[in-house]
C-alpha cells in the first residue's frame, strides 16, 4: 500500500517538466562550475585545484543551498497541500488507507523525486571535471569518491532537513507561503551563523547550528593549507559529526511531529477558533431609490486607484507570512546590530553609516517579500478566483496593476521607516545619540528604495510574461543569476546591469561626495527602463480568460492605446535620453574598460616595453612642485621639476618618461634642461607609445655619471563627467589624498605587468616571481618605493580651497591667501624617501608637544574632522609613547614634527610618509574602544610611526623578505610601545587575532607561502606571523636584546643610497644576539615555516601536606616544518617551550601562578611541577607563543587526584 | 439598446469547438439561452462580458463594439460569472462598497445607499456585517447578484445563476431579473428550462456551439402542439423504442420510466398525447445526441 502511493506521487512528478527543469539547472550549475573557467562558484583558485575536495565540497553546498530551498520548497512542500488546493483531498481521505501510509507515502515519493533532482549538481559536477579541455595544471587526477564524499555527508542531510521542514509545513499548514517563510527562517539561521563566525569565541556554535553547512566547511576548513585542500575530504568527525547529527535528528524529530499533528480531516481546525458573528436581525434600511451617478475619467481614476492599493496593501501587511519575514529580518537586524566594524575584537562607534550597512542586510528579504508578494498580487484575484468578476469591473488595464504597484512601493516605504527607527534604536541602545536623519533618508529613500521599486517592476513584469506564478517566482531568481552570468563575461558596463548605479560610499568628511549625479542619472535611466516594463505588463497582463500567447498579443495591440503608448514613449525617450547621456559621460567624456580590455593594456604593455626594463636610468634627487587644487571641481594642475641625477657608473643617452596611469590625469609638458656649464635644451622625443603613457627623449649630450638634469612637467588632473566605474575617491571635495603616483616617473614600470599566473598563462606570458631574488643587485640596488629614486630633497606649495588645510610633507614655511585660494609652502630640510603625498580639506588640528631627552621639541597635531574627537587622545599619547620609546631603544626621531591626518573612508589603511601619516576615518577614529578592548588607535599610531624608522631611516631593497624589514619591525615596534601601557591579558587578545590571521591567510594563499625573511608582499606573513614571532623572539632571548640588534642595524643601515637592506642582514644581527642554545629559533622563525601541534594529554594535582600542590602534566607536543603549499613534514623536537599552571585570583580572575620554559626533546613527555596555591588549568604553551593550529588544547583543566 | 452578435466563433486549442457562426439579435428584456452543460454557453458568455476573444465574429451593443470597446461595456456591464470565489476575510458590505467605487460609483452617500439597496434586494440584509468566507453557497450566490446589480447596469449576463440556489431564492431571484428586463438586456445562461419558461419572452437554444433556434419560447411550445406522445414502457425496452421513435426525453414516474417521442401523427402504440412544453422544444433540438437531462 505505501510503495502505491509513493508510485502515485512518483508518477505525478514523473509528468511534470518542473522535475527535469531542476534537475538540469543544478546538473548545468554543477557542469558550468568546474568546467568552464568564466563561472565561478566558490572553486579552487590559485594552487587550489578547480576539483580540490575541499573546493568540490564548498561548491556542491553552495550550489544546493539557495536554489535547493526553493527547489526542495517547491518539490516537499506541495505534495499534501496539492490535494487541498485541488480539492482531492475528499477523495484521499475517504479512502481506506491509513494516515501514516498516505502521509509517509507521499512523503518518501516525494523524497526520491528531491534526491534523483539533487543528484544534478553531483553528476554535473563529475561530468564537468572529465572535460578534456581543462587545464592539467589545474586539476588533480581524477577521484570519484572526491565528489560522492562531500554529497553523502552534506547534500543528502540537507535534503533530508530541507525536506521533512517544508513537508510538515506543507502538510500543516496547507498554505506554500509557510513554506516559504520556513526557508526564509533556515536562511536566517544560516545568515546569523554566518555572523557569528567572525567572533572567534562563538564560532564552534555557529559551525554546529549551520543549517546548511557553508559555514560549518569554512570553520572546518578555515586553516587548511593549500595541500590539506587538494587532498583532504570532511571526515564524519568533530564538528561536522555534531552539525549532521543535530540536523539530523531535528529532521527525525520533525517527522514524528508531523505524523503525531497531521489531521487526516478536510477541515482544517485554526488554532485560534474565530467566533462567527451571528446573523443580525435588524431593521431594514429605508430604501430611497436615488439615482446612481457613475463617475469615470482621470481625477476619479486616481482616486479608485488609491482606493484599491489601499486594498491590497493592508492584505499584504496582514498577511502572515509577511508578519513573519519581515520580523526575521527586522530581528536579524537587529543581532547584526550588535556589533560594528570589528577589528581585533574591538567594534566601532555605531555611525549612521555604519548602521546603514547592517540595515542593508534586510535587503534580502525585501528580495524574498519582492519575489513571493509579487506573485501573490499578480494572481491575487484569480487565487481567489474573484477574476471573473474583477476583470469585468470598468476599470481601465493600468489601474489595476497600477494600484498592486502603489500597494507595493507603500510597503517598501513602510519597511523602510521601520527599518530606520530600528537604526535608531540600535544606535541608542549603544549609547550613540548623533542620529544623522538626513543620512538615514539619503539613504534609504534613495537607493534602497529605488531598486527595491525597481526589483518589483521587474518581479510583476516576469510574473505577467511568465503567467505562472511558480515559474515567475523562479523567473526572478533566474534573473539574479544570470546577472551574475553576465557581469563574468564581459557585460559589466552598469547600463547593461539592471538597477545599477550606486551612492557609493558614504563618508562622513565627504559625505555622499561626487557620487550623486552619476547615481541620479542611473536612476532615471532605469526608471524610465521601468516605465517600459510597467507599460508592457500591464498591455500583457491577464484579463478574462485569453491565457494563449496569440491571445495575448493580440490584447496586447488593442490595448496599447492612448495612455500606453504615451507612458511607453515616454519611458523611452526618457531611457534613451538618459541612457545617451550616461553614454556620453562613462564613454566618451570618460574612457571606458572592462577589465579584460584592461589586462590586454597590461600585457600588451609588458610585451612591448619589457625591453627598456634594465636600460640604465638616472634618479629623481630633488623634486619641486606646485599644486594647484580644486576641490569643488576635483580638479588640479601640478608644475615643478624634478633633478634627474646619473648614479650610474656609465653615461646615459635616453631617458624614459612614464606618465601617470590615472585616466583623467594629463600630462601638458615634459621638458628637459641640462645644468651643468653648458646648460642648453634640445632635448628630442625619440620615441612615444601613446596607450601607455610612455615616451623615449634621446639627449643630444649624454648624461655622464655625476651629472644631472633637469626635468620639468606639468600634470593636470581634469575630472570630466563621470566614469562607468572606479570612479576617482582620491581627489575629491573635502579629503583629497593622493601622493606621487599621480606625477611622471621615469623608466619601465614594473608594477604595470600583470601579476596572476593563470592569466599570465592566458597571454602567453613567462611565469613570473612576485618578487626579486635577495641577492639580486638590481633589487638591492632599489627601494620599496620605486627604481626611479630613492632619496631626495623635496619642496612644494600647494594652493586649496579657502575653507581647506593642504598638507604635505616638509615643514610649513608660509601661508597665505591669495586670490581666494589659500596657500601653504612646505620644504623638507633633509632627505626624504622618494614618496609624498598630498592632502587638503576642512581640518579640527589639535596640537601638542614632544620634548626629546636632549630637550629639543618635537610638534605633535592631528589633522582631524569635526566630530571625530573620540580617539585624539589616544593616538595622540601613542605619537608620544612611541617617539619615546624608538628614540630611545632605536636612533633619534629624524625631524622636528609629526602629523596625523584623516581622509575618508574610501580605503581604510594608515600610511607614514615622512615627517606625515595620512590615515584613514574608517580606522582608529571612530571606535568604540572599551574597558577590556585592544586598542586599535593606539596600535596603528604607533604602527605608522616606526614606519619612520623602519621604511624611512632604514630603507628595504626591493628583494625578498622586505617588508619584514618595514612592517615586521613596525608591528614589533607598535606590540613594544603596547606592552608597557597594558597589561599581557590585552597582548594575549591581540596576538590571538594575529594567529587567527595568520592561519586564515595562509589557508587562502594564492601562489606559495614563504617563510618571514622571504615574504612576498604576503600581508598575512609579514604582519600577523610578524607580530607572533617578534613577540616570541623579545620573550626567549629578552627584548633588551631585539632592541639592541634593532639599534645595531638602524645604526650602520640608516639613510644608506649605495645599496639597500635586505632581510639577511637583520638576520644577522638577530643571530649575534642569540645565544647558541635558542639559535634554531631564528631558523624557526623566519628562515622556515615551522608549526606545532602542542596538546596536554592529562593534567592532575595533588595537595601536600605542606600546603604545596603538584601538577602532574602528560603533554604531547609534535614539531612540523611546512613547504609553501603546507605539506608538512615532522621534525625531531629539542625546543624550549613555556609550561604554565593558572590559579584563581581571589576576585577569580585567571592569574599565573608558574610559567617557565622547558626543553622538550620528546614528543610525548610528562611533567610535575609544584606551586603554593590551589592550581585550575596547566599546560604548554599556554599564552600561546608559538603557531599551533589547536591553540585551544594547549591547556588542560586539572583534576584534583 | 440592442445587442448584436453576428457570426461568432471560438475553437480552443484542444480541438474544442466551442462556437460555432453564433449570430443573434438580443433586445432590451429577458434573454434565455438554453443548452447543455459544454454547449458554449459560457464561453458565448464571457465573451460578451469582454473576458475572452473570440476568433472571429463581431458582437455590438448599441453604438459600442462589444470586442474594442471594452472599457465603455464594462461601464455598462453587470456580470455574474458561472464560478466566482471572494475575499474571505473581509465583509460583505465592504466588499460591495469596494466594488461600487470600481464601477465607477464616486459620490459616497449615494454608493452606501446603492449598497444598502442591493443588500436588501438579494435578502443579505442580515447578513451584511458577516464575512464573506462564512457565506454558505446560495448566500454567495446572492451577493453575486448583489455585485452584479451594482451599478445599474444595462448589459446584464448572469451565467447560470440559480445553480445552488433552494427554491425559494430561487423565485426572488426570478422576479429580482424580471424587473430588471424593464430597461436592460438581460442575458440568462441555464441549462434549467424552468427559468426560461418563467422569464424569458425570448431566447434561444444552444447545442454543441451551434445556435439551434432562436424566437419567443411561446412560438416554438405552439409549433409543437399536437406532436408530443408520451407513455411508460418497460425499461428493458428503452433502447428498441428508440430506435422506433425520435425519442425526446424519459424520465420516471414512480419508479416507472417515461417516454416522450415527436410524432406528426398518431404513433398509436399506446402513446398518448401530451401538450407539450418548452421542455419539449429544448429536448427536441437537443436528443440527436445528447441524453436528455431532466430536473
Amino acid at each position: 500500500m505505501l510503495w502505491n502511493v509513493i508510485q502515485f506521487e512518483l508518477q505525478y512528478r514523473k509528468g511534470r517538466p518542473a522535475t527535469y527543469i531542476y534537475f538540469f539547472i543544478l546538473f548545468l550549475m554543477g557542469f558550468l562550475a568546474i568546467a568552464v573557467e568564466e563561472f565561478t562558484v566558490g572553486g579552487g583558485t590559485g594552487q587550489v585545484k578547480e576539483n580540490a575536495p575541499r573546493a568540490i565540497a564548498f561548491m556542491m553546498v553552495i550550489m544546493t543551498a539557495l536554489p535547493g530551498f526553493l527547489m526542495s520548497s517547491a518539490i516537499m512542500g506541495t505534495p499534501v497541500l496539492r490535494d487541498f488546493e485541488h480539492k482531492t483531498s475528499t477523495l484521499f481521505f475517504t479512502t481506506p488507507i491509513s494516515k501514516g501510509t498516505y502521509l509517509w507515502g507521499r512523503f518518501w515519493g516525494a523524497m526520491i523525486v528531491l534526491l534523483f533532482v539533487f543528484s544534478g549538481v553531483l553528476f554535473g559536477l563529475m561530468l564537468g571535471a572529465a572535460m578534456p579541455w581543462l587545464d592539467e595544471d589545474k586539476m588533480l587526477p581524477y577521484n570519484a569518491w572526491h565528489f560522492i564524499q562531500p554529497f553523502l555527508v552534506f547534500v543528502l542531510p540537507n535534503i533530508l532537513i530541507t525536506g521533512t521542514l517544508f513537508y510538515m509545513g506543507g502538510a500543516l499548514s496547507r498554505n506554500l507561503l509557510f513554506v516559504y517563510v520556513q526557508g526564509a527562517m533556515l536562511l536566517v539561521l544560516y545568515l546569523i551563523t554566518g555572523d557569528l563566525l567572525n567572533d572567534l569565541d562563538n564560532q564552534r556554535i555557529a559551525a554546529i547550528l549551520d543549517p546548511v553547512g557553508i559555514n560549518l566547511i569554512n570553520l572546518v576548513s578555515r586553516y587548511w593549507t593549500v595541500a590539506e585542500q587538494n587532498s583532504q575530504v570532511f571526515s564524519m568527525t568533530g564538528l561536522v559529526l555534531i552539525n549532521r547529527l543535530l540536523w539530523i535528528g531535528i529532521s527525525v524529530a520533525v517527522i514524528f511531529l508531523t505524523h503525531y499533528i497531521f489531521n487526516f480531516n478536510i477541515v482544517k481546525r485554526g488554532l485560534w477558533r474565530r467566533k462567527q458573528k451571528e446573523a443580525q436581525q435588524v431593521a431594514l434600511p429605508k430604501l430611497i431609490a436615488t439615482e446612481i451617478n457613475l463617475h469615470f475619467g482621470s481625477k476619479i481614476e486616481l482616486q479608485r486607484i488609491l482606493h484599491l492599493a489601499n486594498l491590497y496593501f493592508k492584505e499584504v501587511i496582514r498577511s502572515i507570512p509577511f508578519l513573519v519575514i519581515a520580523s526575521f529580518g527586522i530581528v536579524m537586524t537587529f543581532i547584526n546590530g550588535w556589533s560594528f566594524g570589528s577589528m581585533y575584537g574591538t567594534d566601532s562607534y555605531p555611525t549612521t553609516y555604519q548602521v546603514l550597512n547592517v540595515i542593508s542586510g534586510f535587503n534580502l528579504f525585501f528580495i524574498i517579500l519582492i519575489v513571493f508578494y509579487s506573485g501573490e498580487l499578480v494572481w491575487r484575484e484569480r487565487d481567489i478566483k474573484m477574476n471573473q468578476i474583477f476583470d469585468a469591473l470598468p476599470l481601465p488595464n493600468l489601474s489595476s496593476l497600477l494600484s498592486k504597484f502603489l500597494a507595493f512601493v507603500a510597503i517598501h516605504i513602510c519597511l523602510l521607516l521601520v527599518l530606520m527607527l530600528a537604526g535608531i534604536a540600535i544606535q541608542a541602545i549603544h549609547g550613540y545619540f548623533r542620529f544623522e536623519l538626513g543620512v538615514y533618508i539619503g539613504n534609504l529613500f534613495t537607493e534602497n528604495l529605488a531598486f527595491l521599486i525597481l526589483f518589483t517592476l521587474l518581479a510583476f513584469f516576469l510574473q505577467i510574461i511568465a503567467n505562472h506564478k511558480y515559474l515567475g517566482h523562479a523567473l526572478v531568481v533566474l534573473f539574479f543569476i544570470v546577472t551574475l552570468v553576465m557581469t563574468q563575461v564581459g557585460l559589466e558596463h552598469n547600463m547593461f546591469r539592471f538597477a545599477s548605479g550606486s551612492l557609493g560610499q558614504y563618508s562622513d568628511m565627504n559625505t555622499y561626495g561626487h557620487y550623486v549625479p552619476p547615481f541620479s542619472w542611473y536612476q532615471l535611466y532605469w526608471m524610465a527602463f521601468g516605465v517600459i516594463l510597467f507599460a508592457v505588463s500591464v498591455s500583457f497582463s491577464v484579463r478574462g480568460v485569453d491565457t494563449m500567447l496569440k491571445k495575448r498579443l493580440q490584447l496586447a495591440k488593442l490595448r496599447f492605446a492612448r495612455p500606453l503608448m504615451i507612458l511607453t514613449a515616454a519611458g523611452l525617450a526618457l531611457f534613451i535620453g538618459s541612457g545617451a547621456y550616461i553614454y556620453y559621460n562613462t564613454n566618451i567624456l570618460n574612457t571606458y574598460q572592462n577589465s579584460d580590455e584592461q589586462i590586454d593594456l597590461q600585457v600588451a604593455y609588458e610585451k612591448e616595453l619589457k625591453q627598456y626594463e634594465a636600460d640604465l636610468q638616472p634618479k629623481i634627487v630633488e623634486t619641486y612642485v606646485e599644486v594647484d587644487l580644486y576641490p569643488k571641481k576635483r580638479n588640479f594642475t601640478a608644475k615643478g621639476h624634478y633633478i634627474l641625477k646619473n648614479r650610474s657608473g656609465e653615461a646615459i643617452e635616453t631617458i624614459m618618461v612614464q606618465e601617470p596611469p590615472h585616466l583623467d590625469n594629463h600630462t601638458d609638458l615634459l621638458d628637459f634642461t641640462y645644468l651643468d656649464s653648458i646648460g642648453g635644451q634640445g632635448v628630442e622625443l625619440e620615441k612615444n607609445w601613446e596607450d601607455f603613457g610612455f615616451s623615449i627623449f634621446r639627449l643630444p649630450r649624454p648624461l655622464m655619471p655625476g651629472d644631472s638634469i633637469q626635468m620639468d612637467f606639468v600634470q593636470r588632473y581634469e575630472t570630466v563627467g563621470f566614469k562607468e566605474s572606479g570612479s576617482n575617491t582620491n581627489v575629491v571635495f573635502n579629503g583629497t589624498f593622493f601622493n606621487n603616483t599621480y606625477f611622471p616617473s621615469i623608466g619601465y614600470n614594473r608594477s604595470v605587468e600583470v601579476g596572476s599566473d593563470s592569466e599570465r598563462k592566458d597571454h602567453d606570458l613567462p611565469e613570473k616571481e612576485r618578487m626579486r631574488e635577495r641577492d639580486d643587485p638590481v633589487g638591492q640596488s632599489i627601494t620599496l618605493v620605486g627604481d626611479d629614486g630613492d632619496y631626495i630633497r623635496f619642496e612644494t606649495i600647494m594652493s586649496t580651497d579657502p575653507d581647506q588645510i593642504a598638507i604635505s610633507p616638509g615643514y610649513l614655511q608660509k601661508e597665505w591667501e591669495e586670490n581666494g585660494r589659500r596657500y601653504f609652502h612646505y620644504k623638507m630640510d633633509r632627505p626624504m624617501m622618494n614618496f609624498y603625498s598630498f592632502l587638503s580639506a576642512k581640518y579640527e588640528v589639535m596640537r601638542e608637544a614632544w620634548t626629546t631627552p636632549q630637550g629639543e621639541s618635537i610638534n605633535l597635531e592631528i589633522y582631524y574632522h569635526k566630530g571625530h574627537e573620540f580617539n585624539l587622545d589616544r593616538m595622540m599619547e601613542a605619537m608620544k609613547h612611541s617617539l619615546a620609546y624608538y628614540a630611545t631603544h632605536f636612533s633619534p626621531y629624524q625631524y622636528r614634527q609629526m602629523r596625523i591626518m584623516e581622509f575618508p573612508r574610501y580605503a581604510t589603511f594608515a600610511q607614514s610618509f615622512a615627517n606625515t601619516v595620512p590615515f584613514s576615518e574608517g580606522i582608529g577614529f571612530i571606535m568604540d574602544i572599551g574597558e577590556d578592548d585592544v586598542d586599535i588607535a593606539y596600535y596603528v599610531t604607533a604602527h605608522e610611526m616606526a614606519h619612520q624608522w623602519w621604511g624611512h631611516q632604514v630603507c628595504e631593497a626591493q628583494v625578498k623578505g622586505n617588508a619584514m624589514l618595514s612592517e615586521t619591525m613596525s608591528q614589533y615596534s607598535a606590540l613594544m610601545v603596547m606592552k608597557e601601557k597594558y597589561p599581557p591579558e590585552k597582548m594575549q587578545k591581540f596576538l590571538k587575532y594575529e594567529l587567527d590571521s595568520y592561519l586564515n591567510g595562509r589557508a587562502t594563499e594564492q601562489k606559495k607561502e614563504m617563510p618571514l625573511s622571504l615574504v612576498e608582499g604576503q600581508g598575512y606573513i609579514h604582519y600577523r606571523k610578524g607580530s607572533l614571532i617578534m613577540y616570541a623572539l623579545q620573550d626567549y632571548i629578552s627584548e633588551d636584546s631585539v632592541n639592541t640588534a634593532l639599534h645595531r642595524f638602524v645604526t650602520e643601515w640608516a639613510w644608506r643610497q649605495d645599496r639597500f637592506a635586505t632581510t639577511d642582514i637583520l638576520l644577522g644581527f638577530f643571530r649575534d644576539v642569540t645565544p647558541d642554545s635558542l639559535q634554531y629559533l631564528i631558523t624557526d622563525m623566519f628562515e622556515t615555516i615551522t608549526l606545532f601541534e602542542n596538546r596536554t594529554v592529562d593534567a592532575t594535582y595533588t595537595e601536600q601536606s605542606d600546603g604545596e600542590y603538584v601538577v602532574n602534566l602528560d603533554i604531547s607536543t609534535i614539531k612540523y616544518r611546512a613547504d609553501s603549499l603546507g605539506n608538512e613534514t615532522e621534525i625531531p623536537i629539542r625546543d624550549w617551550i613555556d609550561v604554565g599552571v593558572f590559579g584563581e585570583t581571589e576576585s577569580g580572575k585567571d592569574t599565573l601562578l608558574y610559567l617557565q620554559k622547558h626543553r622538550f626533546t620528546a614528543n610525548e613527555s610528562s611533567l610535575a611541577i609544584s606551586v603554593n596555591q590551589e592550581p585550575t588549568r596547566a599546560g604548554i604553551d599556554p599564552i600561546n607563543k608559538l603557531i599551533d593550529r589547536n591553540p585551544k588544547d594547549n591547556t588542560r583543566d586539572l583534576k584534583k587526584k | 439598446m440592442k445587442l448584436h452578435i453576428e457570426n461568432l466563433s471560438q475553437t480552443y486549442p484542444n480541438g474544442v469547438q466551442a462556437l460555432k457562426n453564433v449570430s443573434l439579435e438580443i433586445e432590451t428584456g429577458m434573454f434565455g439561452l438554453l443548452g447543455p452543460n459544454g454547449a458554449g454557453k459560457s464561453t458565448l458568455m464571457r465573451i460578451l462580458a469582454t473576458l475572452q476573444m473570440p476568433d472571429s465574429g463581431s458582437i455590438t451593443f448599441g453604438e459600442h463594439n462589444v470586442l474594442i470597446d471594452k472599457t465603455e461595456i464594462r461601464q455598462l456591464l453587470g456580470y455574474l460569472p458561472q464560478e466566482f470565489g471572494v475575499y474571505p476575510k473581509i465583509k460583505a458590505i465592504s466588499l460591495l462598497d469596494h466594488l461600487a467605487v470600481l464601477k465607477g460609483i464616486g459620490n459616497s452617500s449615494e454608493r452606501k445607499n446603492r449598497v444598502e439597496q442591493v443588500l436588501v434586494q438579494t435578502n443579505l440584509w442580515k447578513h451584511r456585517n458577516k464575512r464573506l468566507g462564512g457565506y454558505s453557497g446560495g448566500m454567495r450566490q446572492r451577493f453575486g447578484i448583489a455585485q452584479a446589480l451594482l451599478a445599474d447596469p444595462k448589459l446584464i449576463i448572469v451565467d447560470e445563476p440559480t445553480a445552488g440556489l433552494d427554491p425559494a431564492e430561487r423565485n426572488r431571484f426570478h422576479n429580482m431579473l424580471s424587473e430588471l428586463g424593464n430597461n436592460a438586456v438581460v442575458i440568462l445562461s441555464t441549462h434549467i428550462v424552468d427559468d426560461v419558461t418563467k422569464l424569458c419572452p425570448d431566447m434561444a437554444i444552444i447545442h454543441e456551439g451551434v445556435i439551434q433556434m432562436t424566437g419567443s419560447p411561446q412560438e416554438a411550445i405552439e409549433a409543437l402542439e399536437g406532436n408530443v406522445w408520451q407513455r411508460v414502457i418497460p425499461k428493458q425496452e428503452l433502447d428498441k423504442f428508440k430506435q422506433q421513435y425520435q425519442v425526446i426525453g424519459e424520465h420516471l414516474i414512480a419508479g416507472q420510466t417515461q417516454i416522450m417521442i415527436l410524432s406528426d401523427f398518431d404513433p398509436g402504440n399506446e402513446f398518448k398525447p401530451k401538450p407539450a412544453d418548452l421542455e419539449d422544444v429544448y429536448f427536441s433540438y437537443i436528443s440527436h445526441t445528447q441524453q436528455p437531462v431532466l430536473v
